[in-house]
């Protein structure tokens, strides 16, 4: 049954899974500090990917100078969107609001609209279709590895990953911001209590979540060779997917999850058809949320 | 909601206005169209289109006694939205007929209301075989799946091609597009290796390109747009499927290539519309499009420029009095029409147009005539 074409397959699965993965990344840092989703990341990864593409159309730099800059573009992003649609609704500081699911939930609805003026104020200046990318910057060139193919951007996609996850890891676990991030995840009033600056943690968290989002908007942009301004819809929804599925917070969880998504879609894809690849992808979140309805790879948290 | 309030209060205000005009001689056309959302660049091109044959029809004198206005109104390409205009067009007395919309889903979904009131409607591309058979109120301006799909079948038993496989979009155009290439490729004695259909949004084909694969068709036929069409033909570079591509008319577009750059080469299709055309025609409104828009226009573009042109010819034929009645026997005399998309004449029996076509490759990022 295994034979080279099932093999392409899941190889084409696992690069799908990856450009879900490096969305995901991002996506459940902020969930776990703040517990809310964040709808506007696919925008942030939107921006990223035309911020880049501007940067190679205005002034041809190499790849790498794409990617600092991007970040940085990123980052600006991150704390501008915190500024407008989540910071508003922690002015209140009394107990009773820190500990109010209302006042939470109202930013589902608030990254939501960012995310809607956002994508439709791009399509005002550029257009809703897809924006010409010089040909050399496309990560797209074949590499054969025996009878199987990928491409270099799978490779790049596939580093990526990997560094983010480990410069993650190391940040939240080894300095003194990922530590006050962790306290404020834990618990936002205890941690205020012991003197930790919430604010500043949760902007950290959005600068660095909106950093990997707009990374990974340039790159599965040179990948893909689609930037749109609706380009951060799709992949936003199978990370968000991937994000649930792996229990909610654990970044590794929504990365296997998120693998595990772009595999099943190619598989579907082999065995039936292209149209029932979402079908499938949704019913593997619905039978995760009933038989394990703190995620595959969740911990069990108290939620206030 | 409280936009469509206000949308619903101008387009009041909007009616009432226009009916008091109609007794000073204002003709209204209602064009619905897709100016947001994810198909608001084709709804764009029809709409530069369409302005510019309007103007050109001004220019040249216009109609003695009426003067002939445009409405356009945004539809999303959402079969609701259209359904929504459709009531509104229908409810205004001042609009004798109606341009649109885009695809044959929006098109058909709004043209339940046309029939039912008694309003012509001519829609650029809607090419669903079922559209102009919903009433007789429904006129189109471009050759059908039912011409097309058989003319490309042939063009590639032609070339030697008996083993074929059919990639298509999941919606009522590429239903169409898929069944009736696939019917005519095996009436000519080839073999369908597979119809794969694919949800609109994907970008990723390269699944599909690898179960393709595995059937080593010789060839592929694409029922898609150019932005899909880029991304499809990109992957099969990459992953070095080595079947042909043939597509359908709705890949001819500039984009295309520079979108997929050398993937895009050896890429079949046939299409109405050609800027390189030297025929006078075509190039004035190329000139034109160009000088005012800044770049060529595509096929889209030549098919609302020439269906504004048809219902133009129509309204001068029934004259300053014209009602949606009079307007619509007007349109189904239209015969050899002097288009840019050739001369085209609606069928009296089942309204379809006919129109010639030529067959085009892409050869060194540049598409070229061929035989």
């Amino acid at each position: 049954m295994l034979d080279v074409y099932l093999a392409q397959q899941i190889v084409n699965g696992l690069s799908i899974g990856l450009v879900y993965a490096l969305m995901a990344i991002g996506f459940t840092l902020i969930f776990g500090v703040l517990n809310v989703v964040n709808f506007a990341h696919g925008e942030v990864y939107m921006i990223g990917a035309f911020a880049g593409l501007m940067l190679i159309t205005a002034a041809a730099p190499p790849l790498l100078a794409v990617v600092v800059i991007v970040l940085t573009v990123g980052a600006a992003t991150g704390v501008g969107l915190e500024r407008l649609a989540f910071k508003p609704f922690r002015r209140f500081r009394d107990e009773a609001s820190l500990r109010s699911r209302a006042m939470r939930e109202a930013t589902l609805l608030s990254s939501l609209a960012v995310s809607i003026v956002t994508r439709e104020a791009m399509r005002q200046i550029f257009g809703s279709s897809m924006q010409t990318i010089p040909q050399g910057y496309l990560l797209q060139h074949p590499i054969r590895i025996g009878v199987l193919s990928i491409t270099d951007g799978d490779l790049i996609i596939f580093a990526s990953s990997v560094v983010m996850l480990v410069a993650l890891q190391f940040l939240l676990f080894r300095t003194r911001t990922g530590l006050s991030i962790r306290a404020v995840a834990n618990s936002p009033l205890g941690a205020q209590f012991v003197g930790i600056d919430t604010d500043r943690a949760i902007m950290a968290t959005f600068a660095i979540g909106s950093m990997l989002g707009a990374t990974a908007g340039i790159l599965v942009g040179l990948y893909t060779g689609t930037i749109t301004p609706q380009m951060g819809f799709a992949p936003g929804i199978k990370a968000f997917v991937a994000m649930v599925m792996g229990g909610l917070s654990s970044i590794p969880g929504a990365v296997i999850c998120a693998l595990f998504l772009g595999v099943a879609e190619s598989i579907t894809t082999e065995f039936l058809a292209s149209g029932w690849q979402d079908l499938v992808a949704y019913a593997f979140l619905i039978a995760t949320l009933v038989f394990f309805p703190q995620g595959l790879f969740g911990v069990g948290r108290e939620r206030a | 909601m409280r936009i469509s309030l206000l949308g619903a209060l101008m387009g009041a205000a909007m009616a009432w206005a226009g009916s008091a005009a109609a007794q000073t001689g204002t003709i209204v056309i209602g064009y619905e169209l897709p100016l947001s959302g994810d198909s608001s660049h084709y709804g764009e091109v029809f709409r530069n289109a369409a302005d510019i044959k309007l103007q050109e029809f001004k220019d040249a004198g216009g109609m003695p006694g009426a003067n002939i206005v445009l409405r356009y109104e945004d539809s999303k390409n959402d079969p609701k939205e259209a359904r929504n205009i459709a009531q509104l067009f229908v409810d205004d007395k001042s609009i004798v007929g109606v341009l649109g919309d885009f695809s044959s889903t929006a098109s058909m979904a709004a043209a339940e209301i046309y029939a039912k009131a008694g309003m012509p409607q001519l829609s650029q591309t809607a090419s669903h075989p079922d559209f102009v058979k919903i009433s007789k109120w429904q006129f189109r301006n471009i050759t059908t799946q039912s011409y097309e799909g058989p003319f490309n079948a042939g063009w590639m038993h032609e070339m030697g091609v008996s083993k074929a496989a059919v990639v298509a979009i999941q919606n009522d155009w590429g239903l169409s597009c898929a069944s009736n290439f696939a019917d005519a490729f095996k009436a000519k004695g080839g073999t369908v290796t597979s119809i794969e259909y694919f949800n609109p949004g994907t970008r990723d084909f390269r699944s599909i390109l690898t179960k393709i694969a595995r059937a080593a068709p010789q060839a592929m036929y694409l029922c898609m747009f150019y932005e899909e069409g880029a991304s499809f033909l990109q992957q099969r570079q990459e992953l070095g499927v080595a079947a042909q591509v043939y597509g359908a008319s709705s890949l001819f577009e500039d984009q295309l290539i520079k979108l997929a750059g050398p993937a895009a080469n050896g890429l079949f299709l046939s299409s109405n519309f050609m800027p390189a055309n030297p025929d006078p025609n075509v190039q004035k409104f190329v000139g034109e499009y160009k000088a005012k828009y800044g770049v060529v226009p595509n096929q889209f573009a030549a098919q609302a420029y020439d269906a504004m042109g048809i219902m133009l010819v129509a309204l001068q034929k029934a004259g300053p009095k014209v009602t949606r009645d009079s307007l619509r026997d007007a349109l189904a005399q239209t015969k050899d029409y002097p288009g840019v998309t050739g001369a085209t004449t609606f069928d009296p029996v089942t309204r379809e147009p006919q129109k010639s076509v030529v067959r085009m490759t892409i050869s060194n990022g540049e598409y070229m005539v061929t035989q």
